[in-house]
């Protein structure tokens, strides 16, 4: 086995880059309606360069403002969440921390779904009153599960984190349950935000998903060196000179906002973030400074394959993307466990 | 030892208890052996004495000594019925669901499916308890009936059997005359607006159930919607889809619909639902969006199984051909 780099080296940049790219085209040219690639290619570059679309093409708008959009917007999502759960593992040192472990995802939900039921909105901007809402219950969410962390354990030790992480997410699942109680009358509206929808995305939204991605990822890929840091121990790193509660929260909040900038746009995605990395593990390695950005072009490549799934598979219809990543992403799962474990014993 | 008297006490009643039960389960509810006439049951009315026997709509044969007085109705549908033929004053409790007519909401709900507070029901001591099949599990109706409650079941997936339900509850409350009436006013309706139609099953409409926020639900074929699509002479753009389903944004902008029927709420904040189909990115070139020829129907009549199904029909119609049409 060669020794892995250091650093992630420049051609594997390009090589992560090309096949999310090459993925990116697959996924924009096949769809519920077949478009021919050839008029595909036309109504991009037309698109970009503010050209007019040729008369011969039929309805353009099927490329460029529905599945373009889209499909951008879940490699978006995809990079970002998986960026988080890559984050999370290596910072709680646990195989199975995620958004939804943490209890940050559920924070969001319940967010949104308190925005829905008591209709939270900012005049003017309809919608957005739901997204505000849900990130701000992500910092919400953040704040009470560490400093109930902090009560217990001044360290933040992961297991801490990690076990209130879930009795909050039972807790807010609970809540989320009375408040759909009492809110009846909004339970169409409700469910239908609980089950999650990236179709209908627009160029809004993903501009709004790569600024808190450009934003969010910077943040967490300086810190790849504490984070390597940290899986060797908590001790270790603060014997090496961290300063393991500044990055401790510098982590947690960066991914709060990520996720909640995720959850409140394309609904809770069960198990890309918790996947992704560890695929991208058995490719690159367990050094952070690699793993990060291979889980961030990864998880966008992973999530446009099942988005792709999730539209073609019966078409007309569609199935919830939550439904095809938790289906692979279950059985990849189990599959990696017991690779990694029979390898090592 | 004043513990060990306590737990008892406590025996001795949990005991008493168990034999209380023990009993009710023991006296089975009017035994569904001896029906008065197998072979027709439906048809068969005996005005000899006041006794009511109908088969539902799962084909379970009911026997009532007298006409219902006291009814609890789990689903939507069936509350308007029973208002639809004047019986509305029998419903003691309804499913959390029924809200049409207004008067519907001051009779005491006592949830929907899975989470009926079967005691509630139990309560409030009806005859009768209407429910679907969609909200039937068979426990439930194994304990009402334990309760003495008889259960009517209905299953109406077409107009025909929005007609056969009406029916039956009209027979349950002795009110078939009534009944009639309902099913009458519907089928001239009907009738009515299926002559004067003038499509030839060219033009296409579009239901959209879940705005694209949530992702595009519609209504495909075997559904009361695609029937009164029929019936105006348009075609259902997603008569390939079987039911309800969540279908791909790009496969409405491809089959371009004439017409947009839209179910969704509107809770009085931001676009309405047809300024927010007007406003979607994309969706310009949609001729029905060209011709603004989208209608709102926010109240259910075109998603229940009940008499409005009419009224629903007759919007479609004066939509799609009426005066300021398009």
């Amino acid at each position: 086995m060669k020794q892995a780099s250091e650093h992630f080296r420049f051609w594997e940049y390009i090589a992560f880059i090309a096949v999310m790219f090459a993925t990116l085209v697959l996924c924009v040219s096949v769809g519920s309606v077949s478009v021919p690639f050839e008029n595909t290619l036309t109504i991009i570059k037309n698109t970009i360069f503010g050209l007019p679309i040729p008369g011969d093409i039929s309805s353009p708008a099927i490329i460029s403002a529905s599945r373009l959009p889209r499909v951008i917007c879940v490699a978006l999502v995809g990079a970002s969440l998986s960026l988080c759960g890559g984050a999370m593992q290596g910072l709680l040192k646990n195989p199975l921390a995620d958004g939804s472990t943490l209890g940050v995802s559920s924070g969001v939900a319940l967010g949104a779904i308190i925005a829905i039921a008591f209709n939270i909105t900012i005049p003017s901007l309809p919608f957005a009153g739901t997204i505000v809402t849900a990130i701000l219950f992500a910092f919400f969410s953040l704040f009470i599960i560490l400093s109930l962390a902090y009560k217990l354990d001044y360290s933040l030790s992961t297991n801490t984190i990690i076990l209130i992480g879930i009795i909050y997410s039972m807790f807010v699942n609970s809540v989320m349950s009375i408040v759909i109680t009492f809110a009846s009358d909004k339970l169409k509206h409700i469910t239908f935000w609980t089950m999650g929808s990236l179709s209908g995305s627009s160029y809004q939204n993903a501009l709004l998903l790569f600024t808190t991605l450009i934003i969010c990822s910077a943040i967490i890929l300086s810190h790849g060196r504490e984070l390597n840091a940290f899986a060797v121990g908590e001790e270790n790193a603060m014997h090496i000179g961290v300063n393991v509660k500044r990055v401790k929260l510098v982590i947690l909040i960066t991914v709060s906002v990520l996720i909640g900038v995720c959850v409140s746009i394309g609904g809770t995605i069960g198990f890309v973030g918790l996947v992704t990395p560890h695929i991208v593990r058995m490719l690159v390695g367990p050094n952070h400074r690699r793993l990060l950005p291979a889980s961030l072009f990864g998880g966008a490549t992973f999530l446009m394959l099942a988005d792709l799934v999730a539209r073609t598979l019966l078409k007309p219809l569609e199935l919830p993307i939550g439904v095809v990543t938790s289906f692979i992403g279950a059985i990849l799962f189990i599959f990696i466990f017991y690779k990694t474990r029979s390898a090592r014993g | 030892m004043k513990y060990q008297s306590r737990i008892a006490v406590l025996l001795v009643l949990m005991l008493t208890l168990s034999l209380l039960f023990g009993c009710t389960q023991a006296t089975p509810p009017a035994s569904p052996s001896e029906p008065a006439s197998p072979s027709e049951p439906a048809e068969t009315e005996q005005p000899a004495d006041t006794s009511i026997t109908v088969t539902d709509m799962t084909g379970k044969e009911i026997t009532l000594d007298e006409p219902a007085t006291r009814v609890v109705a789990l689903t939507a549908s069936d509350c308007e019925i029973l208002f639809a033929i004047g019986a509305g004053d029998t419903l003691v409790g309804r499913g959390e669901y029924c809200d049409y007519p207004a008067e519907v909401l001051e009779v005491p709900a006592v949830q929907s499916g899975a989470n009926t507070n079967l005691e509630q029901v139990i309560d409030l001591e009806p005859q009768v308890l209407l429910m679907s099949t969609m909200a039937q599990t068979e426990e439930q109706v194994a304990a009402l009936e334990a309760a003495g409650i008889k259960v009517v079941v209905s299953d109406a997936d077409d107009i025909a059997g929005v007609y056969e339900n009406v029916k039956l509850i009209g027979k349950l409350m002795n009110k078939d005359a009534e009944a009639e009436a309902v099913i009458e006013n519907m089928k001239s309706t009907f009738d009515d607006i299926s002559a004067k139609a003038t499509g030839d099953g060219t033009k296409t409409v579009y239901f959209e159930v879940s705005p694209l926020q949530y992702g595009l639900w519609t209504a495909g074929s075997n559904t009361f919607m695609n029937e009164i699509c029929e019936m105006l002479g348009l075609k259902n753009a997603f008569a390939d889809v079987d039911g309800w389903g969540e279908i791909s944004e790009e496969q409405v902008l491809e089959r371009n619909p004439d017409y947009i029927v839209t179910i969704t709420m509107y809770f009085g904040e931001g676009p309405t639902p047809e300024e927010e189909i007007i406003a979607r990115t994309g969706w310009e070139g949609v001729t029905a969006v060209q011709n603004n020829a989208i209608l709102n129907l926010q109240n259910n009549e075109l998603s229940r199984p009940a008499p409005r199904l009419a009224d629903g029909a007759q919007l479609m119609f004066d939509f799609v051909y009426g005066e300021n049409a398009q």
